[in-house]
Protein backbone atom coordinates (compact mmCIF):
# COMPACT_ATOMS: atom_id res chain seq x y z
CA UNK A 1 0.00 0.00 0.00
CA UNK A 2 1.10 3.68 -0.57
CA UNK A 3 0.74 5.04 2.37
CA UNK A 4 3.55 2.30 4.11
CA UNK A 5 6.27 3.85 2.46
CA UNK A 6 5.21 7.17 4.86
CA UNK A 7 6.91 7.10 8.22
CA UNK A 8 4.08 8.95 11.56
CA UNK A 9 8.24 10.10 12.77
CA UNK A 10 9.08 11.25 9.00
CA UNK A 11 6.02 13.40 8.98
CA UNK A 12 6.43 14.05 12.51
CA UNK A 13 9.99 16.01 12.30
CA UNK A 14 9.00 17.36 8.83
CA UNK A 15 6.16 18.94 10.90
CA UNK A 16 8.29 20.38 13.58
CA UNK A 17 11.59 21.47 11.63
CA UNK A 18 9.20 23.06 8.92
CA UNK A 19 7.33 25.17 11.03
CA UNK A 20 10.03 25.82 13.55
CA UNK A 21 11.87 27.38 10.68
CA UNK A 22 8.97 29.67 9.15
CA UNK A 23 8.77 31.03 12.58
CA UNK A 24 12.01 32.06 13.24
CA UNK A 25 12.63 33.34 9.88
CA UNK A 26 9.42 35.41 10.15
CA UNK A 27 10.64 36.84 13.52
CA UNK A 28 14.39 37.21 12.63
CA UNK A 29 12.91 39.70 9.36
CA UNK A 30 11.07 41.77 11.39
CA UNK A 31 13.84 42.41 13.93
CA UNK A 32 17.29 42.05 12.02
CA UNK A 33 16.11 42.82 8.59
CA UNK A 34 15.01 40.27 5.66
CA UNK A 35 18.20 39.39 4.70
CA UNK A 36 18.88 37.51 7.89
CA UNK A 37 15.68 35.99 7.87
CA UNK A 38 15.84 34.49 4.56
CA UNK A 39 18.80 32.18 5.70
CA UNK A 40 16.41 31.00 8.23
CA UNK A 41 14.12 30.59 5.39
CA UNK A 42 16.26 28.15 3.64
CA UNK A 43 16.72 26.25 6.62
CA UNK A 44 17.84 22.38 5.47
CA UNK A 45 15.01 21.43 7.37
CA UNK A 46 13.68 18.90 4.01
CA UNK A 47 17.46 17.45 4.43
CA UNK A 48 17.67 17.21 8.04
CA UNK A 49 14.46 15.88 8.47
CA UNK A 50 15.45 13.19 5.79
CA UNK A 51 18.40 12.10 7.93
CA UNK A 52 16.78 11.81 11.14
CA UNK A 53 13.97 9.68 9.70
CA UNK A 54 16.94 7.32 8.33
CA UNK A 55 17.71 7.06 12.07
CA UNK A 56 14.99 5.12 12.76
CA UNK A 57 14.94 2.97 9.23
CA UNK A 58 18.58 1.70 9.17
CA UNK A 59 21.40 0.05 11.53
CA UNK A 60 24.64 1.80 11.99
CA UNK A 61 26.41 0.62 9.09
CA UNK A 62 23.80 1.03 6.60
CA UNK A 63 22.80 4.08 8.37
CA UNK A 64 26.64 6.15 7.25
CA UNK A 65 25.87 4.79 3.70
CA UNK A 66 22.57 5.92 3.13
CA UNK A 67 22.88 9.50 4.95
CA UNK A 68 26.09 9.82 2.31
CA UNK A 69 23.82 8.64 -0.46
CA UNK A 70 21.41 11.15 0.35
CA UNK A 71 23.36 13.76 0.38
CA UNK A 72 24.72 13.36 -3.23
CA UNK A 73 21.05 13.67 -4.28
CA UNK A 74 20.11 16.45 -2.29
CA UNK A 75 23.12 18.67 -3.74
CA UNK A 76 21.32 18.70 -7.47
CA UNK A 77 17.76 19.97 -5.13
CA UNK A 78 20.14 22.87 -3.61
CA UNK A 79 21.76 23.83 -6.56
CA UNK A 80 18.23 24.46 -8.38
CA UNK A 81 16.67 26.09 -4.99
CA UNK A 82 19.89 28.49 -5.15
CA UNK A 83 18.53 29.52 -8.68
CA UNK A 84 14.73 29.74 -7.41
CA UNK A 85 15.85 31.88 -3.93
CA UNK A 86 17.51 34.07 -6.72
CA UNK A 87 15.08 34.42 -9.01
CA UNK A 88 12.22 34.77 -6.32
CA UNK A 89 14.70 37.79 -4.84
CA UNK A 90 14.62 39.44 -8.48
CA UNK A 91 10.88 38.79 -9.14
CA UNK A 92 9.34 40.20 -6.22
CA UNK A 93 11.00 42.91 -6.43
CA UNK A 94 10.20 43.73 -10.22
CA UNK A 95 6.39 42.43 -10.38
CA UNK A 96 5.62 42.06 -6.59
CA UNK A 97 5.50 39.41 -4.33
CA UNK A 98 2.73 37.74 -5.42
CA UNK A 99 3.52 37.15 -9.63
CA UNK A 100 7.05 37.03 -8.34
CA UNK A 101 6.48 34.16 -5.95
CA UNK A 102 4.50 32.28 -8.23
CA UNK A 103 6.77 32.47 -11.51
CA UNK A 104 9.81 31.17 -9.68
CA UNK A 105 7.69 28.12 -7.60
CA UNK A 106 6.62 28.02 -11.51
CA UNK A 107 10.17 27.98 -12.87
CA UNK A 108 11.30 25.73 -10.22
CA UNK A 109 8.89 23.14 -11.16
CA UNK A 110 9.70 23.07 -14.64
CA UNK A 111 13.82 22.95 -14.00
CA UNK A 112 13.43 19.78 -11.52
CA UNK A 113 11.10 17.95 -13.36
CA UNK A 114 13.01 18.44 -16.23
CA UNK A 115 16.33 17.22 -14.89
CA UNK A 116 14.31 14.19 -12.98
CA UNK A 117 13.20 13.42 -16.09
CA UNK A 118 16.45 13.07 -17.73
CA UNK A 119 17.69 11.52 -14.80
CA UNK A 120 15.27 8.80 -14.66
CA UNK A 121 14.90 8.11 -18.30
CA UNK A 122 18.91 7.81 -18.46
CA UNK B 1 3.87 39.71 15.94
CA UNK B 2 0.83 37.72 17.89
CA UNK B 3 0.94 34.07 19.25
CA UNK B 4 -2.23 33.24 16.98
CA UNK B 5 -0.14 33.92 13.95
CA UNK B 6 2.91 33.03 14.70
CA UNK B 7 1.26 29.37 15.49
CA UNK B 8 -0.51 29.68 11.87
CA UNK B 9 2.97 30.36 10.36
CA UNK B 10 4.21 27.38 12.18
CA UNK B 11 1.00 25.39 11.02
CA UNK B 12 1.32 26.41 7.92
CA UNK B 13 5.14 25.70 7.21
CA UNK B 14 4.90 22.29 8.91
CA UNK B 15 2.38 21.65 6.67
CA UNK B 16 4.15 22.91 3.00
CA UNK B 17 7.03 20.61 4.39
CA UNK B 18 4.85 17.15 5.13
CA UNK B 19 2.89 17.79 2.32
CA UNK B 20 6.11 17.67 -0.08
CA UNK B 21 7.40 14.87 1.77
CA UNK B 22 3.54 13.11 1.05
CA UNK B 23 4.13 14.25 -2.64
CA UNK B 24 7.54 12.55 -2.91
CA UNK B 25 6.71 9.17 -1.62
CA UNK B 26 2.85 8.84 -2.86
CA UNK B 27 2.84 10.31 -6.40
CA UNK B 28 2.81 7.43 -8.59
CA UNK B 29 4.92 9.39 -11.14
CA UNK B 30 8.64 9.23 -9.84
CA UNK B 31 10.26 11.58 -11.70
CA UNK B 32 7.38 14.14 -10.26
CA UNK B 33 7.54 12.73 -6.77
CA UNK B 34 11.25 12.66 -6.42
CA UNK B 35 11.18 16.67 -7.36
CA UNK B 36 9.53 17.31 -4.07
CA UNK B 37 11.87 15.37 -1.74
CA UNK B 38 13.81 18.79 -2.81
CA UNK B 39 11.17 21.53 -2.83
CA UNK B 40 11.78 25.07 -1.01
CA UNK B 41 8.59 24.73 1.19
CA UNK B 42 9.97 26.57 3.65
CA UNK B 43 11.32 29.31 1.75
CA UNK B 44 8.07 29.90 -0.33
CA UNK B 45 5.83 29.54 3.16
CA UNK B 46 8.36 32.36 4.67
CA UNK B 47 7.99 34.42 1.79
CA UNK B 48 4.50 34.28 1.04
CA UNK B 49 3.86 35.35 4.54
CA UNK B 50 6.12 38.10 4.85
CA UNK B 51 4.38 38.95 1.76
CA UNK B 52 1.12 39.29 3.26
CA UNK B 53 2.12 41.17 6.22
CA UNK B 54 4.90 43.37 5.65
CA UNK B 55 4.72 43.67 1.30
CA UNK B 56 6.76 42.91 -2.02
CA UNK B 57 10.08 44.89 -0.48
CA UNK B 58 10.40 42.60 2.67
CA UNK B 59 9.23 39.44 0.73
CA UNK B 60 12.01 40.31 -1.94
CA UNK B 61 14.63 40.72 0.92
CA UNK B 62 13.78 37.03 2.53
CA UNK B 63 14.28 35.86 -1.02
CA UNK B 64 17.49 37.49 -1.80
CA UNK B 65 18.10 36.19 2.11
CA UNK B 66 17.96 32.91 1.40
CA UNK B 67 20.25 32.51 -1.18
CA UNK B 68 22.90 33.16 0.82
CA UNK B 69 20.96 30.29 3.03
CA UNK B 70 19.91 27.66 0.28
CA UNK B 71 24.10 28.67 -0.97
CA UNK B 72 24.91 27.54 3.38
CA UNK B 73 22.52 24.17 2.35
CA UNK B 74 24.57 23.37 -0.32
CA UNK B 75 27.73 23.72 2.10
CA UNK B 76 26.06 21.61 4.64
CA UNK B 77 25.28 18.61 2.39
CA UNK B 78 28.82 18.70 1.28
CA UNK B 79 30.48 19.17 4.86
CA UNK B 80 27.88 16.12 6.16
CA UNK B 81 28.90 13.99 3.33
CA UNK B 82 32.68 14.43 3.93
CA UNK B 83 32.20 14.29 7.46
CA UNK B 84 30.64 11.02 6.95
CA UNK B 85 32.93 9.55 4.72
CA UNK B 86 35.83 10.77 7.07
CA UNK B 87 34.34 9.89 10.10
CA UNK B 88 31.95 8.13 9.56
CA UNK B 89 30.30 8.99 12.91
CA UNK B 90 26.63 10.29 12.42
CA UNK B 91 25.55 12.66 14.59
CA UNK B 92 29.31 14.85 14.48
CA UNK B 93 28.63 15.00 11.14
CA UNK B 94 25.36 16.53 11.65
CA UNK B 95 26.51 18.43 13.94
CA UNK B 96 29.29 20.10 11.61
CA UNK B 97 26.37 20.10 8.54
CA UNK B 98 24.31 22.30 10.54
CA UNK B 99 27.87 24.63 11.46
CA UNK B 100 28.72 24.28 7.67
CA UNK B 101 25.07 26.23 6.50
CA UNK B 102 25.17 28.61 9.25
CA UNK B 103 28.64 29.63 9.13
CA UNK B 104 28.54 29.17 4.87
CA UNK B 105 25.46 31.17 4.84
CA UNK B 106 26.42 34.21 7.20
CA UNK B 107 29.84 34.61 5.76
CA UNK B 108 28.11 34.72 2.21
CA UNK B 109 25.93 37.74 3.31
CA UNK B 110 29.28 39.19 4.96
CA UNK B 111 30.93 39.16 1.89
CA UNK B 112 28.16 40.68 -0.53
CA UNK B 113 27.43 43.39 1.69
CA UNK B 114 31.03 44.37 1.66
CA UNK B 115 31.32 44.13 -1.99
CA UNK B 116 28.08 46.42 -2.17
CA UNK B 117 29.45 49.08 0.21
CA UNK B 118 33.00 48.93 -1.61
CA UNK B 119 30.97 49.13 -4.81
CA UNK B 120 28.66 52.38 -3.13
CA UNK B 121 31.84 53.98 -2.39
CA UNK B 122 33.85 53.73 -5.49
CA UNK B 123 30.59 55.70 -7.43
CA UNK B 124 30.45 57.97 -4.72
CA UNK B 125 33.48 60.52 -6.17
CA UNK B 126 32.31 60.02 -9.66
CA UNK B 127 29.24 61.49 -8.70
CA UNK B 128 30.84 64.27 -6.88
CA UNK B 129 32.97 65.73 -9.67
CA UNK B 130 29.57 66.35 -12.02
CA UNK B 131 28.44 68.42 -9.64
CA UNK B 132 31.83 70.65 -9.55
Amino acid sequence: MALAHLSLIGILLRFLLGGAAVVVASLIAKRAGGAVGGIFAAFPAVFLAALLTMRFDYGARELVAHSMDLSQGALIGMAINVACAAAAGYLCTSKGWKKGLTLSVGGWLLVSFTISYVLFSL
Amino acid sequence: MKLRELLLRFVLGGLAVVLSYMASALLPWKALGGIFAAFPAVMVVAVLMVGLSQGSEKAAAVARGSVYGMTGCAVCVVTVWYALKITGAWWPSLMLGLIGWFAGSFALLKVREKVQKNQHLHRLPRKQTKHV
